[in-house]
């Protein structure tokens, strides 16, 4: 009894795919109508309260019906007219895909990058101290991108813990700096060393375990990490966190406005009158070197051998095997790799804020970064890079946006899945296509 | 004595929270068998469960009806009705589209589904925990002076239901029509289907099965703790998930075994170590599962074919 | 260049308005996100506090003005917050909210020379730091837990006492206090543990309570957990009596608990708005169909107040002299009086004792 429901061989839904039937489309409409009106009036349509100590039910007014009746009635006639449509669409359909504007492609290209990194330095000393902070923590998310794009985007492995990787990176930065005074040079290439370390321990045993096992152990593995730094109040100072982290320094030189004993400030050393906005941009600006850098060495492991093999591996599992490769080390470098890059994400979130506690670091953060590759097209540096500035400017641009921002998350999640799962700026790279004509 | 009454104690406690994982851990286990795909969103489903039973026990409270088994039986039926519905709208909506697609495809459009399913009870219902009083209150107790065991009705009824809901499950997929088009289905899909087996409609109810069987999770759960937010089925689906992959994913007595094992671990670290590490030792168990033996106490190791 | 003289230019604007217009008073919390009906609270007593002080002529001829800021209750976004006000030129702010959140701020506003009046933060943490712009109108963790400690050990006394907290910041820090406080009269505590927020099983820790006889519980932490802890206590036969903070005395708790919230303590602020004093200003609520009960609402009324008082009694716009005024003079306001000690803290925010009753009211406990 025990193997009742055991599944032999390749998954079957990846065998299968759904077939559409609209025989009856009257009855299908009817019923897609009622399930609507299920769907939404009971959750929608009638609300919990609580009067006193008494918990009560409150029957939505005659506003919120019309909407949840003029919802089913907008599915029903959609149900009833979809065959026409999917018809008529089968027949009029043209080999229409979105590519890049020529901007982007070509020989002009790096006439284009040099021109946008340009701009990209000059910008915050044309720009208020809010813009740059703001362009700061963009830089942050489109790090954690990049770094999470190797992970889910190239090598094709779900990881729903990244934040951990990321906490570990912000903590070894505060807990070296304030147990043992490192500075943030010092710390920043330990902290990717450490989350790399990170990532490899636990690369090691889980990697060799299917995609789905690795999403929860993952997702499992950045709540241990949280709860760990809540717990062990010792030395993490658990949920009081740690503060004073300094900011970094340039060549020893701090951005205060007197410096520690022994030091001169930036502003002193150059005569210079002190002005607070310096920081600011001295910390934009070491974020956008930091996400160059990123960015050129994941641009050159994509054309090594083992960036291949990672898409490779992404494409089919066991071609690659057959061909004498092997999957888990090919896995366990790009896990290790994407973790490392979360770590020096992690040092620099610490340094920007001043003050980290393991609030920060909830399956939240993961699921957000987790949005971003989504979005960007798994896979691409550029659509990352545009889809983390859209994700972290839309909530300051309309406040409201903030309280559905999970919610669009989660629904532009399932339709990129459902309609564009290679993103909205999808990889390409030089290939070349047999011409079946 | 006293020793032995105590570990008794928390050896009832763990069935109990063992009892509540496995009833969701079945639904997980039920889909992925099936179609082999982690049913992300099962968790949020059984908190809309949890809502819907206290929207109808409130809702029939302010009729003044108090009778506690009219009131669970009233909100069984809808609850498992809305469930069911949800359950239906998700697999259409989230699941089917991508069926034919890539593991990681299906899998971040599952997840999706659930970050979506939980913000949007938050924005319908509000963030606020909303409660009820208990409505089956009272337990039995034995023991010595010093020490002496409670079992409380509640626990018996959760316990109970689970193992009714294994043995019922089991039996409709060994012995009915449909589970045997089931067991068909998740050997071979195609072959299913050439055989005349409709494996829509075959997925399309492994899925109300699975949310039917969230909404029951929903409604004692929420009867026995009183307390709902939309929060809940994040941590119960993630408990859930490591009972199915404990006991050996795909396999209903060993979702029951995982859940169980699970729960008295809990409920061991929290009486002899220390409460604060009762979801490392859960997540740490699992690890160590997958590490030794990947496919569960009673699974069989999964062959690739290629 | 060019910049160095645009910079000039601007300064030279900025400073040239500023002498007319009005003073801007920064209001920092959430107006979304999870928490955000305890932003209200703070926004509504802020508010009020600057529409009636402007109406009897503001603050040395000059009106005040209140800009919302809205942090989420999230430190990363409170940094953006910090910023943005630095930016904006405000040099007085009353917020932030949740302590993870005014922590990160107020290292930027020290930095920046920006006032900073917490209404709602008790975390003993924010004024460690040792800013001088950094003051509270609200009690610290480590003066409810003592509070409650003495109570324990004074009129309780309990045996075996167990001290239960949420792991978090606001739950753990006033579980610390009340066990060192208890310790020192001599009270056995058998008992320190954290639980995860969110929780909903507490079956197993309540066994251990009752295998090791204890006779008296603290809980540092919110409602929803000690809520279901106390009815699952009474479900599995614990009986011994329970205490929480602030942070527990809400309805909501009996809401959950039922019949098994009797007979809980609570230390609580004073109830303000019953206080014959302030009887003026909760009619101004009530004509505005405002909530003056909410715990923050007065705070921070009192922390415009306060700014205000400074300002005028300064006779100056200065930050640093605002504060330091703040904290050579005492004042009277609608929570009591008010004296600053040297790191911002009020010199004396008093708790009292009250106890819960299964209906969501509450009676002072017998001492």
């Amino acid at each position: 009894m025990a193997q009742i429901l055991k599944k032999a061989g390749t998954s079957p839904a990846e065998a299968i795919p759904p077939q559409p039937s609209y025989r009856r489309p009257w009855w299908s409409a009817t019923a897609a109508a009622v399930l609507t009106l299920v769907l939404g009036g009971s959750v929608l349509g009638v609300q919990l309260e609580s009067t006193g100590i008494t918990t009560t039910v409150r029957l939505m007014g005659m506003e919120t019906w019309g909407w949840l009746l003029a919802a089913a009635l907008a599915v029903f006639l959609h149900q009833l007219i979809r065959p026409q449509v999917e018809d008529w669409r089968a027949r009029t359909r043209k080999p229409s895909r979105f590519t890049l504007p020529k901007i982007f492609s070509g020989q002009k290209r790096q006439l284009w990058i040099m021109l946008a990194i340009g701009a990209l330095l000059i910008f915050p000393f044309m720009s208020n101290r809010s813009a740059v902070d703001l362009a700061t923590l963009t830089l942050i998310y489109i790090m954690l991108g990049l770094g999470l794009n190797v992970v889910v985007g190239l090598a094709g492995l779900l990881d729903l813990g990244y934040v951990g990787f990321y906490a570990v990176g912000a903590y070894t930065y505060a807990l070296l700096n304030s147990y043992l005074g490192f500075s943030f040079w010092e710390a920043l290439p330990l902290a990717g060393l450490m989350t790399a370390l990170f990532g490899y321990l636990l690369g090691f045993p889980v990697l060799r375990l299917r995609g789905d096992y690795l999403a929860i152990v993952t997702l499992g593995f950045g709540e241990i990490i949280r709860i760990l730094l809540n717990n062990w109040t010792e030395l993490t100072g658990g949920p009081n966190g740690i503060a004073r982290i300094p900011k970094p320094t340039f060549f020893d030189l701090e951005f205060t406005r007197k410096a520690q004993e022994g030091n001169v400030p930036f502003h002193e050393y150059f005569g210079i009158a002190y002005d607070p906005s310096y920081k600011i941009i001295y910390l934009y600006l070491l974020a956008l070197i930091l996400v160059l850098i990123t960015l050129f060495v994941i641009y050159r492991l994509l054309r090594m051998p083992i960036g291949r093999a990672w898409e490779a591996l992404r494409e089919d599992d066991i071609a690659c095997r057959s061909l004498g490769m092997n999957p888990t080390g090919i896995k366990l470098s790009a896990f290790t790799i994407g973790a490392s890059f979360a770590g020096f994400a992690g040092a620099f979130f610490a340094a920007r804020q001043g003050f980290i506690s393991p609030e920060s670091f909830t399956f939240i953060e993961s699921a957000i970064i987790l949005a971003i590759v989504v979005l960007g097209g798994m896979g691409s540096q550029l659509g990352v890079i545009l889809a983390a500035i859209a994700m972290t400017l839309l909530p300051e641009l309309a406040r409201e946006f903030n309280e559905y921002r999970m919610l669009l998350f989660g629904l532009m999640m399932v339709l990129m899945m459902v309609w564009r799962p290679q993103g909205l700026v999808p990889l390409k790279r030089p290939h070349m296509e047999l011409d079946r004509g | 004595m006293e020793e032995i009454l105590y570990f008794l104690q928390q050896v009832i406690n763990g069935l109990t929270i063992g009892s509540t994982y496995a009833l969701i851990a079945i639904g997980y286990t039920m889909v992925y068998g099936i179609i082999g795909m982690i049913n992300f969103a099962h968790g949020e489903i059984y908190m809309i469960g949890t809502y819907v039973t206290f929207i109808v026990i409130s809702a029939l409270g302010m009729l003044g009806i108090a009778n506690p088994f009219f009131l669970m039986g009233a909100a069984l039926l809808v609850a498992v009705l809305v469930s069911c519905a949800y359950g239906f709208a998700v697999e259409r909506v989230a699941y089917r589209p991508v069926r034919g697609s890539k593991r990681l495809i299906a899998l971040i459009s599952a997840i999706g589904m659930s970050i979506f399913l939980q913000n949007y009870m938050r924005l319908a219902q509000g963030s606020r925990d909303m409660a009820i009083s208990s409505l089956i209150p009272g337990g039995w107790e034995f023991g010595i002076e010093s020490f002496a065991v409670n079992l409380s009705y509640m626990q018996v009824i959760i316990f109970g239901v689970t193992l009714g809901c294994m043995l019922l499950l089991s039996t409709f997929i060994s012995r009915s029509r449909l589970g045997r088009a089931c067991r068909a289905c998740s050997q071979d899909a195609g072959m299913a289907r050439l055989l005349g087996i409709n494996t829509d409609m075959i997925i399309s109810m492994t899925f109300v099965i699975g949310a039917a069987l969230a909404a029951v999770a929903g409604l004692l759960l929420g009867m026995y703790y009183g307390v709902v937010n939309p929060y809940i089925g994040f941590l119960a689906g993630l408990k859930a998930f490591t009972a199915a992959v404990l006991g050996g994913i795909g396999s209903i007595p060993g979702a029951m075994l995982g859940g169980l094992l699970l729960g008295v671990a809990e409920a061991l670290t929290g009486g002899y170590l220390s409460t604060e590490y009762k979801d490392v030792v859960a997540f740490g168990l699992l690890i160590l599962i997958l590490l030794f033996r990947p496919s569960g106490i009673l699974g069989k190791p999964e062959v690739e074919k290629i | 260049m060019m910049r160095r003289s645009l910079l000039v230019l601007g300064i030279a604007a900025a400073i040239s308005t500023q002498a007319q217009a009005d003073i801007t008073i920064a209001m920092a919390g959430p107006v979304t996100g999870p928490v955000a009906q305890y932003g209200d609270m703070q926004f509504t007593g802020a508010e009020m506090a600057i529409e009636r002080i402007n109406a009897a002529g503001g603050v040395n001829g000059e009106m005040l003005k209140g800009v919302k800021y809205d942090d989420a209750c999230d430190p990363k976004q409170a940094v953006a917050v910090a910023n943005q006000i630095v930016n904006d030129g405000v040099q007085y702010v009353v917020g932030h909210l949740c302590s993870s959140a005014t922590q990160p701020a107020s290292d930027i506003y020290a930095e920046e020379g920006v006032m900073m009046i917490t209404a709602a933060s008790t975390s003993p943490t924010i004024t460690e730091q040792g800013y001088e712009l950094v003051f509270r109108t609200i009690g610290l963790d480590s003066l409810q837990g003592p509070v409650a400690g003495r109570y324990i050990a004074n009129t309780i006394q309990p045996k075996h006492m167990a001290i239960i907290h949420d792991k978090q910041q606001y739950g753990e820090g006033i579980a610390t206090g009340v066990r060192e406080t208890v310790k020192e009269a001599g009270i056995d505590v058998v008992l320190f543990e954290g639980i995860t927020a969110g929780d909903k099983d507490f079956s197993a820790l309540i066994s251990k309570l009752k295998k090791e006889n204890v006779d008296f519980v603290y809980y540092g932490g919110y409602h929803p957990e000690l809520g279901l802890l106390l009815r699952q206590s009474r479900e599995l036969g614990f009986d011994a009596p329970f205490m929480g903070p602030e942070g527990v005395g809400n309805p909501d708790i009996s809401k959950i608990a039922g019949q098994a919230s009797e007979g809980l303590y609570v230390t609580l602020p004073p109830a303000f708005e019953n206080d014959p004093k302030n009887a003026d200003l909760v009619e101004a609520f009530k004509a505005k169909q405002q909530d003056p009960s909410g715990p923050f609402v007065m705070p921070a009324y009192t922390a415009v107040e306060l700014i205000a008082d400074g300002i005028k009694g300064a006779d100056s716009t200065d930050p640093e002299d605002v504060a330091e005024y703040l904290k050579a003079n005492s004042f009277d306001t609608p929570i009591g009086k008010v004296e600053y000690d040297e790191k911002g803290d009020l010199k004396d925010f008093s708790f009292v004792v009250y106890n819960w009753h299964a209906d969501g009211t509450k009676s002072e406990a017998a001492q």
